[in-house]
């Protein structure tokens, strides 16, 4: 990533004594805020975390810690492969995605297609239409027109499709205001586009692309209504916790989030570790 | 950096992927083709019989259905091991199903819709092939009509004789050609005797002004226009535009005054106190009785209506001699007692209900009396009206 | 900045005339688009001018009923009203919340940086489905909430936060807030420092400092931001129906009913490409009025 080695994109805070009052303000008030909005987006994830310890069935009352629901979960291998499939599923949409996305977003700034505009348009369907419409008309095309059994290819292309106009708009806005001259040093040192593209152009986007990384596979993990359309065997984890959910939720499902949060904590922390250690 | 831990992200579920997902639990030692369904030793006699006595019967299928199953070659009982069953999210409790899997070495698969009509959708768009489904009573009529189910082998599925006679024959499929009953159940009332201490007897009791903001309902404008029928002295089938008139009379006043509305748990909001009386499935004020004797049932006095869910095998079906095995199985009493002990419907096989606990048995919310039963009217297909009583229900909603 | 440059450059940005290559590259997501996106929404044009009879078969008879219903009578009006109202709130409540969250993130060193984007996501990871049950259990009457502010001698009496419209918003913005969050994260990191040093410098104050220089900087991110928030979430539907109880109902959640219990597939079709088309429309009309700036 670029750093402060970069004269041209130095984009990291300037530490200099007597930091002007205007900012340490700014910076006092949005620490505080961000802390509250994380408060916010935790507190339903404490309850769960919390509930899934709890030996009632209820979600409202505390009968006493237990480790029952986790035990059940264990044992549960409805959920298990349904977890795996999701998994597997928001993996390959998430690649799929962010490479047409990002690639997308990149050509049609850098050169003059004919049909750009237009693209521009087509790729705000999938963001708009609702689900069901989206979910349904994919069916029709997979089943009698493509002759393709539903399973994992069909739900992974569906998936793909409604997730990269996520990534392509949130690449296109860091492309905006793209120094030219970036890509102009790399090729007057002899690079040909392509590597222009990969050594120097993708690192700038990095942070977008990342971010549109992580809202397809969130969108994909946790898509409801198209998958079911399109999943066919391929049965998510969505589509199951969907139908125990219906009948008041299950703790079992207190029990797999819990699960999930701490592996992907466990995750970046490790990650982090990991890069430490490479310093 | 980033790029390292997606590589790992990608890589674990990659991992993950490639650990062998065991299909099945081992199957028995595989017998010679022609007994297809041979079980294991010790299994319970009533699952075992029926299993072998499938088998035999598989050969003898043929002749007595008067369609060949696509994929099934007619001379030989043997059909993969295999049963897509097309069912109700939280229906058909799991335990059942891998015990079936157990017994028969049978790999089943299991995939669920919310509605029925989400299932008729998804047949006619050409999901599947499913081999079992589980319609209800007004669907099962249409799906009939329109020729798009399998006729059963009663000498398939013995364990039929176990369903009570009332539930038997009906008009929606005579004789049992294409079904087996699978639960019945009733909508009606249920309120939290804490907070209501009016005697409510019926909807117009419910649908007050004073209980505004107090009520649950089912999200479901074919029920609620139901409702204002039956209010009225009107037969619940018979949707003409006069009688919709009236009933969105009715429900002009009726549906401001409800807080929430849930087909799906509408025990929930009542539940956690948010309401306080409501209109919810049999099933569901069961549990409710169950979990809080502040809870009282009441079956409305204008009337309500019973309906009926079977299983049925859907025109095109793989493995129909799986699929009948399987209804079998749920026949049978042991496992039809324990659909109850999960979802405590009105089930239809008296044997079952032989098992079952006393206090089960007198829960009204489940089994209401055989007088009550009688009284009540059924579902019928009314097609294309659906989409009329759908805007009504919407209409009055979005004001 | 432009002179000098071998690239032809317009309006600052460097444009080529595609070479052959470009258009290989390009291919796969033309492709994707035609194969995915076009056919299937011209399949869905196309099932708004059939019929649905008896137990879902679709039968094209090219009839304008459908649209004919939606013209005619107002129900359908006020539900995509309802529906651009609520998308409308969940924006500008995402666009409040979480500026100031990307701002933070997005300006801390790069080790936080990771670490906090992440922490925004993680909850996200859990099934929308469960984590808006998590709300209910806590909105409700008897939840943790109320019974802390009862405890707190706040308020008197329980109040009646859920089944109403502000349970589904609030659902709503929790739900859409990462999609706000991450562009603008993604335009923030990217700002150069000694800007707003020097804004700063130059003796203007914190909010003046702000509105003038670094929310114009940052406007590619808020566009992107409103644009992943507003658009899907006027279709979106589960959320206003379980937190808000299905009285007021949303564009999203009549379209699947007609695809359930209305059983009138072509009428949902009629009533999405209607959607479709006031969308796409709105959107040409404000890229031609951003050109013709």
């Amino acid at each position: 990533m670029a750093g402060p080695s970069n004269p041209i994109l130095s984009h990291t805070i300037k530490r200099r004594p007597g930091v002007p009052r205007g900012m340490m303000l700014e910076r006092l008030f949005f620490g505080w805020w961000t802390a509250g909005v994380f408060a916010f987006l935790y507190v339903p994830i404490l309850l769960l975390v919390v509930f899934s310890f709890n030996e009632s069935k209820l979600n409202i009352r505390w009968g006493g810690f237990s480790l029952k629901w986790y035990e059940a979960l264990f044992s549960n291998r409805v959920l298990g492969d349904a977890f795996q499939t999701s998994l597997v599923v928001a993996c390959l949409t998430t690649v799929l995605a962010t490479a047409l996305g990002t690639i997308g977003a990149w050509m049609l700034y850098r050169y003059r297609f004919p049909f750009a505009r237009l693209i521009g348009l087509l790729i705000f369907i999938p963001m708009v239409i609702p689900e069901v419409l989206m979910g349904a008309s994919l069916m029709a095309q997979f089943v009698h027109l493509m002759k393709l059994p539903l399973g994992y290819t069909s739900i992974v292309i569906a998936h793909t499709t409604f997730c990269f106009p996520f990534v392509l708009v949130g690449v296109q806005a860091r492309l905006d205001g793209l120094d030219p001259a970036l890509e102009e040093a790399a090729m007057d040192l002899g690079a040909t586009p392509a590597r222009a593209f990969w050594h120097v152009i993708v690192p700038y986007l990095m942070p977008a692309i990342v971010a549109g990384a992580l809202m397809a596979f969130t969108l994909s993990f946790d898509e409801y209504i198209v998958s079911v359309f399109t999943a066919g065997e391929a049965q998510t984890l969505p589509l199951k916790v969907y139908g125990m959910a219906r009948v008041g939720l299950n703790p079992q499902l207190n029990a797999l989030s819990t699960l999930f949060i701490l592996a992907t904590i466990l995750l970046v922390i490790g990650s982090q570790l990991a890069s430490k250690r490479k310093i | 950096m980033k790029r390292a831990q997606l590589a790992i992200l990608a890589a674990a579920s990659l991992v993950i992927a490639a650990c062998d997902k065991p299909a099945a639990p081992p199957p028995p030692p595989a017998p010679p083709a022609g007994t297809s369904t041979s079980t294991s030793a010790a299994t319970s006699d009533g699952a075992s019989a029926s299993s072998s006595a499938s088998a035999s019967s598989a050969a003898a299928t043929p002749a007595v259905q008067t369609s060949t199953p696509a994929g099934a070659d007619p001379a030989s009982p043997d059909e993969a091991k295999k049963l897509r069953i097309f069912c109700w999210s939280e229906y058909i409790p799991q335990s059942v199903i891998e015990e079936f899997s157990k017994k028969t070495g049978i790999d089943v698969s299991v995939e669920n819709f919310a509605s029925n009509e989400e299932m008729l959708a998804k047949l006619a768009a050409g999901g599947g092939p499913y081999d079992i489904i589980q319609p209800s009573e007004y669907v099962v009529e249409a799906l009939v009509r329109e020729n798009a189910l399998e006729k059963i082998d009663h000498a398939a599925i013995p364990n039929l004789k176990n369903i009570a006679p009332e539930f038997l024959n009906l008009p929606f499929d005579p004789g049992n050609a294409h079904t087996v009953p699978y639960m019945a159940g009733t909508v009606g009332i249920v309120v939290n005797t804490e907070v209501v201490k009016d005697e409510i007897t019926g909807f117009k009791d419910l649908f007050q002004e004073k209980n505004k903001g107090n009520i649950v309902a089912l999200d479901d404008a074919r029920e609620m226009v139901t409702w204002a029928l039956l209010a009225q002295g009107l037969p619940v089938n018979d949707l003409s535009d006069e009688n919709l008139a009236k009933a969105k009379a009715l429900l002009s006043n009726w549906i401001p005054l409800v807080k929430v509305f849930d087909s799906d748990s509408p025990k929930t909001s009542l539940l956690n106190g948010d309401v306080a009386m409501g209109v919810v499935w049999g099933g569901e004020g069961a549990l409710l009785l169950i979990a809080d004797k502040k809870f009282r049932w009441i079956l409305p006095a204008e009337g309500t209506h019973l309906f009926i869910d079977s299983l049925a095998i859907p025109k095109g079906a793989k493995h129909p001699g799986n699929a009948m095995a399987f209804m079998n199985y749920i026949l049978d009493p042991e496992v039809s007692k324990k659909l109850s002990e999960e979802f405590p419907y009105l089930n239809p096989n008296t044997a079952a209900r032989a098992l079952l606990a006393p206090e089960a048995l007198a829960n009204p919310a489940s089994f209401p009396t055989t007088e009550q039963i009688q009284s009540m009217q059924m579902f019928k297909d009314i097609g294309e009206r659906a989409s009329v009583v759908d805007e009504l229900v919407t209409t009055i909603k979005a004001q | 900045m432009a002179a000098g440059l071998s690239i032809p450059v317009e309006d600052g940005v460097v444009r080529r005339r595609p070479g052959l290559r470009a258009w290989l590259v390009m291919l796969p997501l033309v492709l994707w688009l035609a194969a995915f996106v076009v056919l299937p929404s011209l399949m869905l044009v196309a099932l708004s001018f059939a019929e649905q009879k008896g137990i879902g078969g679709i039968v094209f008879s090219g009839t304008f009923r459908h649209y004919a219903r939606v013209f005619s009578e107002p129900v359908w009006a006020k539900v995509v009203g309802t529906s651009v109202w609520y998308a409308v709130l969940c924006t500008g409540l995402c666009l409040v919340l979480g500026y100031p969250v990307a701002w933070f993130i997005g300006r801390a060193s790069p080790r936080r940086r990771d670490i906090l984007i992440t922490l925004v996501m993680i909850p996200f990871w859990t099934s929308f489905l469960i984590r808006t049950y998590a709300w209910i259990t806590i909105l409700g009457k008897e939840g943790p909430l109320n019974a802390f502010l009862m405890a707190a001698r706040i308020i008197p009496e329980p109040l009646s936060l859920l089944y109403t419209p502000f349970a589904s918003v609030l659902g709503l913005v929790y739900n859409f807030l990462p999609f706000m969050i991450l562009p603008i994260y993604a335009s923030v990191e990217k700002l150069d420092g000694s800007l707003i040093d020097a804004a700063h410098d130059l003796g203007a104050g914190p909010l003046r400092a702000f509105a003038r220089v670094i929310i114009p900087l940052t406007a590619p991110g808020i566009g992107a931001g409103i644009m992943l928030v507003f658009v899907p979430s006027i279709a979106m539907f589960a959320i206003t129906t379980l937190m808000g109880g299905g009285s007021d109902p949303t564009i999203g959640e009549v379209i699947y009913k007609q695809f359930t219990s209305g059983r009138n597939q072509p009428f949902g079709a009629a009533l999405g490409t209607i959607l479709l088309v006031i969308f796409l429309v709105s959107l040409w009309i404000t890229q031609k009025l951003r050109k013709s700036r």
